[in-house]
C-alpha cells in the first residue's frame, strides 16, 4: 500500500481501514448499504471471505504490515452462521488473540470486531463512519509500520 | 617493551569512533547469563572483561543474518531492478574472542570461491577486528585441540590482553590494527603472561583421517539421536555460512533477500519433488561434521571450526561438534 | 531417588515392557544434563537425576529417530507431564503405548518452580519419590506477566522490538516445544509463503505472533522455548498471556485435566466478551 496518503505532512490524514467480512452476512450488509445509497467513508477496503471462522489471525497482522491503520473483522450474528458455528469458533479465537496483541503492545483499539447481518446496511454505514473517525483521531499507525521497514545493509 | 592502553582510554576511543559514524560491535551484557556481540550505542555499554564467550558470533558484521540483494519495482509492463548499494559503513569489532576472529579468514575462502561475493568482501574490507585474549574458559571451549588458543592472532588486526587494574596490552597484528591504535597507546615494560588455554579435550588432529572410514557407520544415529534439528548451533557458529535466497514482497514491489540457513533444518535439503536426500537427523549431523572436518579441509586446507564451543553452548540439548567427535572417538572409530 | 529410578528403568527394559527409556544423562556437572536414550538394561547407570534436569523430554516421543527405537518409557516431572496430557487429547500419542515415569521434583532453581503446583506427578505409571503439591493462585502464577502488562502500551512495543530484534529464527524454541509438532510449520510454507522467513523485525513479529497463537490454550508452561532460546528472549510472556486468558475466559488450564475439551476447536454459545459490537 502506498503510505503517502497517510502522511499528515501531505495534508489531512486519511486512515486506511481493512475490513475482513464474511460472505453471507456482513458482505451483504455492506452491499445493502450500497444499494440503499447510504454513504460511508471511502477509507475502507473490503475483503470478502467465506466465514469469520475462516478469517485467519495472520490476516489481521498482514493488514498492519502493509500499512493499515485499523482493521475490522465482521460476520454473522451468533446463531446466524451460514456454516452453523464458524462465528462461535471465531469469537473464542478473537478473545484470546486480543490478549496476545495487547501483550505485544499492539494497539487493540485499532482492531474492531462486529456482527453485522445482511439486513443491517445502516449498521454497516454507521460503523464504518465511526471507525474512520476514531482512527482519524488515533492517527496513522506508525508503531507497526516502523517494524516493517527493511533493515540496514 | 610493550604498548598499553587504559580501559577509560579505550572507551574514549570508542566514543570518538561512534562520533565519526563508525559501527562498533562489542560484547554486551543482555541478561545476567547472556553476553552477546551487539552494535554499541554508547562507550560505557560494552564489556572488556568478566565474560567467557558471547553466545553469538562476529560473523554477522561481515555476513548479516539478513540482507537485500536487490529490490524490484513493477510499473505497468516495466520491471525495474534496483541492486542493493554496497555497504559503506566502517566497522570495528572490539573485544572479539580469538576463536571468533580466527573464523574470518576461514569464511574468506567460501565467499571468494568460484565467484567473489561483492558485499561480503566490501564489509570485510571495512572491518577492523580487535580481539581480546581469553583469561578464562569453560567446559565447552576446545580451541587448543584445533591449533588455536587464547592468544591466537588469526583473523585479528590487533589483540588486547588484560593486565588487570583497568589496563590492557595492545599487540597490533596488521596495518589496520596499527592505524587504529596509532598514537593512542603508551610504552610500558608490562607484558601479559601467556594464558593457558583449555586442556586439549580430544585428539582432533586425527579426526579427518577417522572420517575417511566413518561415513557408512551405523553409529551416527546413536551419537546424534538427541539433536532436535534447529539452527542454534549453526547460527551461533562463527564459521557456519549457509544461506537461503528468497523473494519477499508483493506484486508491485519487493526484494530478493539472503538469509542465514542451517543444515540441521529438515527442509534444508528438501527437493521440490518431496524427496529429501538427508531424511534423517543423523544424516544432517553427519553432514555438519563432514563439512567442517573433512570436506572443507580438503577443499581449502583449513578446518571449518575454531573450537569455540558455541554449538554446544547454544544447543538446547548440549550437542554440537565436540560431543559428537568425542562419541566417535570413544567408539574407536 | 536415582537408585529407584534406575531400578525401575532396568526392570522395564529387562522384562521387555519397553524398548527404550528416554531420560537424562550428564557428562559432568559443568554441563547441563542432556537427553539419553537407553536401550540396554545394563546402561541404566547413565541415567541421572538432579536439580539441573530442567529440559522437558516430551518432544522426543514425537521424533521419528526415537520412535524407531520401539516402545518408550519417559522420565517426566510434574510440569512436563502436562504436555503428555495435551498430546493425548490431540491424538498425537497413544498413552497406552508409553510408560510414564514421573519423578517427584523439589524444584529446578527456576523462577517458575516457586509457583509450581505439580511437584508430584499426577498421571504417571510409575512415580519415584514424594513431594507435596501446593495450590497456587492464578495471581501468583501469572505475576510475571501481570507486572509486564502494567507497562504502558508503547513500552511493551519497545520491549518486544528490542527483544525480537535479536531473534535469529533458529527455531530452537519450536523444535524443543512438545506441542509444536506440525509436519511442516507455517513459517516453512513457501508455495506461497505465508510469513516472511527473514529474521527482520517484521518477519520476527509475524513469527512470534504465529507461534504464540498456535500455542494458545495449549501451552503447558514448561518454559522449554524460553530456556533454549540462544538470544535469551522471554517467550514465556507471550505464552502466559494466552494461558491466562484461556483460564480466565474458559476455565481451561492446559494439560491439567485429561477429560477437558480443547479450548480452540470448541466453543460455547455462552462465551462472554465485551468487545464485539
Ligand atoms: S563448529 Fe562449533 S566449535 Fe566449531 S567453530 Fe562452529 S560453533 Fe565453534
Ligand atoms: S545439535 Fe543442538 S543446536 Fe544443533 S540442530 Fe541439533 S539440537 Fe539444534
Ligand atoms: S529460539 Fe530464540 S532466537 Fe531462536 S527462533 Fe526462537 S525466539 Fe528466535
Ligand atoms: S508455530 Fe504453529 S505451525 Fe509452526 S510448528 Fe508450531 S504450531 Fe505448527
Amino acid at each position: 500500500m502506498n503510505t503517502a496518503a497517510s502522511d499528515p505532512a501531505n495534508g489531512e490524514f486519511e486512515p486506511k481501514i481493512v475490513a475482513y467480512v464474511c460472505n453471507w452476512c456482513t458482505y451483504l450488509g455492506a452491499d445493502l448499504a450500497g444499494t440503499n445509497r447510504l454513504e460511508y467513508p471511502a477509507n475502507v477496503r473490503i475483503i470478502r471471505l467465506p466465514c469469520t471462522g475462516r478469517i485467519d489471525f495472520n490476516l489481521i497482522v498482514k493488514a498492519f504490515e502493509i500499512g493499515a491503520d485499523a482493521v475490522l473483522v465482521s460476520g454473522c450474528h451468533p446463531g446466524d452462521c451460514h456454516y452453523t458455528s464458524g462465528n462461535y469458533h471465531a469469537r473464542r479465537r478473537w478473545m484470546l488473540f486480543r490478549e496476545l496483541l495487547a501483550t505485544l503492545g499492539i494497539e487493540t483499539e485499532r482492531v474492531h470486531f462486529t456482527w453485522i447481518s445482511a439486513a443491517e446496511g445502516k449498521k454497516f454505514q454507521q460503523l464504518i463512519s465511526e471507525i474512520t473517525s476514531t482512527t482519524r483521531d488515533l492517527g496513522p499507525y506508525h508503531a507497526y509500520r516502523e517494524i516493517c521497514e527493511t533493515c540496514e545493509v | 617493551m610493550s604498548q598499553i592502553i587504559s580501559q577509560p582510554a579505550i572507551r574514549r576511543l570508542v566514543k570518538q569512533w561512534l562520533r565519526e559514524g563508525k559501527r562498533v560491535v562489542a560484547p554486551v551484557q543482555i541478561r545476567p547469563d547472556l553476553v552477546s556481540y551487539q552494535p554499541v550505542r554508547s562507550a560505557d555499554q560494552f564489556l572488556l572483561d568478566g565474560f567467557i564467550r558471547p553466545l553469538n558470533s562476529i560473523k554477522e558484521v561481515v555476513f548479516p543474518r539478513h540482507e537485500q540483494l536487490f529490490q524490484y519495482r513493477v510499473r505497468g509492463k516495466q520491471i525495474d531492478l534496483l541492486p542493493a548499494p554496497l555497504p559503506d559503513i566502517e566497522r570495528i569489532v572490539l573485544a572479539a574472542r580469538p576463536c571468533d576472529a580466527a573464523a574470518l579468514p576461514i569464511l574468506d575462502h567460501v565467499f571468494n570461491w568460484e565467484s567473489r561475493d561483492a558485499a561480503y568482501n566490501q564489509r570485510r574490507k571495512l572491518t577492523t577486528v580487535v580481539a581480546l585474549a581469553c583469561m578464562e574458559h569453560d567446559a565447552h571451549c576446545f580451541c587448543t585441540s584445533l591449533g588455536g588458543g587464547p592468544d591466537d592472532t588469526r583473523g585479528s588486526d590487533a589483540l588486547l590482553f588484560d593486565l588487570g587494574d583497568d589496563t590492557l596490552e595492545v599487540r597490533c597484528v596488521t596495518d589496520k590494527g596499527q592505524n587504529l591504535f596509532a598514537g593512542q597507546t603508551e610504552s610500558s615494560t608490562r607484558t601479559a603472561p601467556s594464558v593457558p588455554g583449555p586442556e586439549r579435550q580430544a585428539d582432533l588432529q586425527q579426526v579427518g583421517q577417522q572420517l575417511e572410514q566413518a561415513f557408512e557407520r551405523s553409529d551416527w544415529a546413536a551419537w546424534t539421536n538427541r539433536c532436535l534439528g534447529c539452527g542454534a548451533c549453526a547460527f551461533g557458529c562463527p564459521a557456519c555460512h549457509c544461506f537461503d535466497m528468497v523473494d519477499e514482497g508483493g506484486p508491485t514491489c519487493g526484494a530478493r533477500v539472503r538469509n542465514w540457513d542451517a543444515c540441521q533444518f529438515g527442509q534444508f535439503t528438501l527437493h521440490a519433488s518431496g524427496h529429501n536426500p538427508r531424511s534423517a537427523q543423523s544424516q544432517r549431523q553427519r553432514q555438519r561434521i563432514y563439512h567442517k572436518f573433512h570436506v572443507y579441509p580438503q577443499k581449502f586446507g583449513e578446518l571449518l571450526c575454531t573450537g569455540c564451543g558455541n554449538c554446544t553452548r547454544n544447543c538446547p540439548v548440549s550437542l554440537g561438534v565436540l560431543p559428537v567427535l568425542e562419541a566417535m572417538q570413544a567408539e574407536g572409530a | 531417588m536415582l537408585q529407584p529410578l534406575r531400578e525401575t528403568c532396568r526392570r522395564l527394559l529387562d522384562d521387555g515392557t519397553v524398548q527404550v527409556v528416554i531420560g537424562y544423562g550428564q557428562a559432568m556437572r559443568a554441563v547441563e544434563p542432556y537427553p539419553v536414550f537407553i536401550t540396554d538394561p545394563n546402561d541404566v547407570g547413565q541415567l541421572v537425576w538432579n536439580e539441573q534436569c530442567r529440559t522437558n523430554l516430551v518432544k522426543y516421543l514425537l521424533r521419528q529417530e526415537i520412535r524407531a527405537l520401539g516402545k518408550p518409557a519417559i522420565v517426566v516431572k510434574g510440569c512436563d507431564e502436562r504436555a503428555l496430557v495435551v498430546l493425548e487429547q490431540e491424538s498425537q500419542i497413544e498413552r497406552s503405548e508409553i510408560v510414564v515415569i514421573g519423578v517427584a521434583c523439589d524444584g529446578m532453581a527456576e523462577a517458575r518452580c516457586e509457583v509450581c503446583d505439580a511437584h508430584q506427578p499426577r498421571f504417571a505409571d510409575h512415580t519415584i519419590g514424594h513431594a507435596t503439591n501446593k495450590e497456587q493462585s492464578a495471581e501468583r502464577r501469572y505475576a510475571h506477566l501481570a507486572e509486564f502488562q502494567e507497562r504502558p502500551i508503547a513500552d511493551r512495543m519497545d520491549y518486544w522490538k528490542a527483544e525480537l530484534e535479536r531473534c535469529v529464527k533458529c527455531y530452537a524454541c519450536r523444535q524443543s516445544c512438545p506441542l509444536c509438532y506440525c509436519q511442516r510449520c507455517i513459517v516453512e510454507k513457501n508455495r506461497p509463503a505465508v510469513l516472511d522467513t527473514s529474521p527482520t523485525l517484521k518477519g520476527n513479529f509475524a513469527w512470534h505472533i504465529v507461534r504464540a497463537f498456535h500455542l494458545a490454550g495449549r501451552c503447558v508452561g514448561c518454559d522449554q522455548c524460553s530456556r533454549v532460546c540462544p538470544e535469551g528472549i522471554d517467550l514465556r510472556l507471550l505464552n502466559q498471556s494466552m494461558a491466562r486468558a484461556s483460564e480466565a475466559s474458559f476455565g481451561h488450564r492446559s494439560g491439567t485435566d485429561p477429560q477437558a475439551e480443547l479450548v480452540l476447536g470448541n466453543f460455547s454459545k455462552q462465551d462472554q466478551e465485551q468487545f464485539i459490537r
